[in-house]
């Protein structure tokens, strides 16, 4: 463990000459995000001046209309937009340090689908149960699906990556396929309601689900940071890992479990967002190289930017029409994700 | 590699009761139904109509469309896979996994939708055209990627495709819902509600894709050999995959036209009838034909017996069976 810790500190806290592009590249993403949020608070039906925002944000609203438009309806909701976008983010660059896979990412190998799965199966099936249940369930779809990916694609050569790819792609093909069986057989404004939460938008969210989303997010991503340095070692590869000291099965499974957690609170919320995790984490390591945990942190705020950006552009773009963010994120997100497969060696197990 | 291409156990009755067995699982389609008709009915009112008969009003105008079609797409799905698999080279190629049935759809999703155009003439073309640019799309990327067109890149390449269409068809379902409405159920791969028009202008596509899958069968056994061993044996190999493209398209077009997105027929049925009559695509692509027909018949018995009165979408249950059975082929073929 010290010796890993030594290992991450070369190109961590002790080197300068990196860290500072990438904190530069962090203040200024972390100023898009707030940028994004002004403009989406001026943004809608009923248009608000920038200054307006502002005066109201800090307690002079103009009028009553705007207190009630910015702090009951676009504030929640965009915060809301932020965080599930962090969330994912970091779930999918934990995975990809984890799997050693580039092309990881929640909604691709099933892990949301198992989120979604479990939470129409109670909208349908149990429609009475509370909300709050919602973040528990989707977990432990999320959970189960992963658990499953992994034992079918781990046991055999130790994780070929492009199996576990393969795997994932077949079993979200099922759980899609239930999940919308499910649907079909649901009563109509039950499936209407899960519809809607199925194409992964974030209109619905109001303080309650900002509140869950920001509370996810402060309590799982210390942890996730104290995960940074066995992340590092991961990331050289399971023998490296194993000299230097690690215990590479326990450390995976529990950098797993992190990563489906962060997947699936969001998912809970907004449903899945697709390809979120997966672009979020190579943005922040083309803007700058770094170490693992700030590289966590630029994928957060990368992935915080993406999602608040997709949903503006949702709700502005085909006006009165709202499109779900989910779509944006897979419509922007689809011809990244071939960059990377075009750039990625398929290696046959 | 020796490829055995005759296999002794199947003799000459196979063929008979390959045929009798799909025969069996048609009469069983038809008889199975809100009313439930017994299969001597059936059989009668298949071989000598009488119009007075109430029963056989329903067998010969409700229900026998709906078994033609069943048969007539599972039979176009999994001669197409099955052609996929040889031609590639690839034990996961099938028109739903490498995006071509998600192009077929789209492309008649946007004409129906944004072009009102109804017309089944052309219906099946259009599918053709979605396929055709869907499977240049998934092969230019896979092609363009280190290592060129693998197995596991095309399958990825295919994700990405069917990921970034099913996102469009969603944005246009959402900015015009009453239209998207009716296309919704097809969306999912159904064979309910299809109309006998569609049906007479797409049998011609699955005659012409069947005929040269037929005929392209003897060498596409030569370039499942290998391309190096295809040319050594004399094969034309550009010309027959143009041919073998052709017949894929033209028998996607059929399906999709007729029925939506039916995903993993393709991918099941062939490798089921290899697993019997051995690598010999001479008689892969005339079983995978016939066990294609009889497996969808009976999908859509169980899709109709599942849940009812509640009907599933047919594809949602080939998806549930053969969604394992591409996770099984990952673990155990690559």
């Amino acid at each position: 463990m010290t010796t890993a810790g030594m290992f991450s500190r070369l190109d961590g806290p002790v080197s300068f000459a990196l860290p500072l592009r990438a904190l530069a590249v962090l203040g200024l993403l972390l100023g898009l995000c707030c940028v994004l949020l002004i403009v989406s608070l001026m943004a809608g039906s009923y248009p608000l001046g920038a200054l307006d925002v502002v005066a109201t944000l800090t307690g002079r609203p103009p009028s009553e209309m705007a207190q009630t438009v910015v702090w009951q309806f676009r504030f929640p909701r965009t915060l809301a937009a932020l965080a599930a976008g962090a969330l994912l983010a970091l779930s999918g660059a934990a995975l990809q340090n984890v799997t050693r896979n580039p092309l990881a990412d929640p909604s691709l190998v099933g892990v949301s689908q198992g989120a979604g799965l479990a939470v129409v199966a109670a909208i349908v099936v149990w429609p009475d149960l509370p909300q709050a249940l919602r973040p528990l369930l989707a977990f432990g779809g999320a959970l189960a699906v992963a658990a499953l990916i992994q034992g079918i694609a781990m046991r055999r050569t130790g994780g070929a990556t492009m199996r576990f790819i393969l795997t994932g792609i077949g079993i979200a093909a099922f759980i899609s396929a239930l999940t919308s069986a499910f649907l079909t057989y649901g009563q109509i404004d039950r499936a209407v309601s899960a519809l809607g939460w199925l194409a992964g938008s974030v209109h619905a969210a109001g303080w309650s689900e900002a509140g869950m989303l920001a509370g996810t997010l402060l309590c799982l991503v210390p942890a996730l940071f104290a995960a940074s340095r066995p992340m590092a070692a991961m990331r050289m590869g399971q023998d490296v890992a194993v000299g230097l000291g690690l215990k590479v099965g326990r450390t995976r499974a529990a950098l797993i479990t992190l990563s489906v957690a962060l997947a699936a609170s969001a998912v809970a919320m907004v449903g899945p967002l697709g390809f979120v995790g997966l672009v979020a984490p190579h943005i922040a390591h083309r803007l700058a190289r770094s170490g693992v945990g700030l590289h966590l942190a630029l994928s957060a705020a990368a992935g915080a930017a993406l999602v608040g950006a997709a949903d503006l552009v949702g709700r502005v773009a085909f006006a009165p029409v709202q499109i779900p963010a989910g779509l944006v994120t897979a419509i922007l997100g689809v011809p990244i994700f071939v960059w990377l497969i075009l750039r990625t060696q398929a290696r046959p197990a | 590699m020796i490829v055995p291409l005759e296999r002794p156990g199947l003799s000459s009755l196979a063929p008979l009761l390959g045929i009798a067995a799909v025969s069996l699982a048609f009469a069983w389609h038809i008889s199975v139904g809100a009313r439930s008709i017994p299969l001597h009915v059936v059989v009668e009112a298949l071989l000598s109509y009488d119009p007075a008969l109430f029963d056989h009003v329903v067998v010969v105008d409700l229900r026998l469309p709906r078994a033609l079609l069943a048969a007539l797409v599972g039979a176009a799905l999994a001669v197409a896979g099955a052609l996929m698999q040889g031609v590639t080279r690839n034990p996961l190629a099938e028109p739903g996994i490498l995006g071509l049935l998600v192009g077929a759809s789209f492309a008649v999703v946007v004409v129906v939708g944004v072009f009102d155009l109804t017309s089944p003439t052309l219906i099946p073309l259009v599918a053709a055209v979605g396929a055709v640019l869907a499977a240049g799309a998934v092969w230019g990327i896979a092609a363009a990627a280190p290592g060129g067109a693998a197995p596991l890149t095309l399958i990825l390449a295919g994700a990405a495709v069917m990921a970034f269409l099913a996102a469009l068809v969603t944005v246009a379902s959402l900015l015009d819902e009453q239209t998207f409405e009716q296309l919704r159920v097809w969306m999912t791969g159904s064979l309910a509600g299809a109309q006998n028009e569609v049906l007479k202008w797409a049998l011609p596509w699955f005659g012409a894709g069947l005929i040269v899958a037929l005929a392209v069968a003897r060498q596409v056994t030569a370039l499942a050999m290998g391309e190096e061993t295809a040319i050594g044996l004399g094969t034309d190999v550009v010309r027959l995959k143009a041919l073998s493209l052709f017949a894929v398209v033209a028998l996607t077009a059929a399906a999709v036209a007729l029925a939506g997105p039916m995903g993993f027929v393709g991918l099941v049925v062939p490798h089921a009838v290899r697993l019997l009559v051995g690598q010999d695509y001479r008689r892969i692509v005339p079983w995978s034909a016939l066990a294609g027909a009889g497996y969808l018949l009976v999908i859509d018995v169980v899709a109709r017996l599942l849940l009812a009165p509640v009907e599933i979408s047919t594809g949602l249950v080939t998806a549930l069976i053969g969604a394992p059975i591409f996770v099984w082929l990952v673990r155990t073929r690559l």
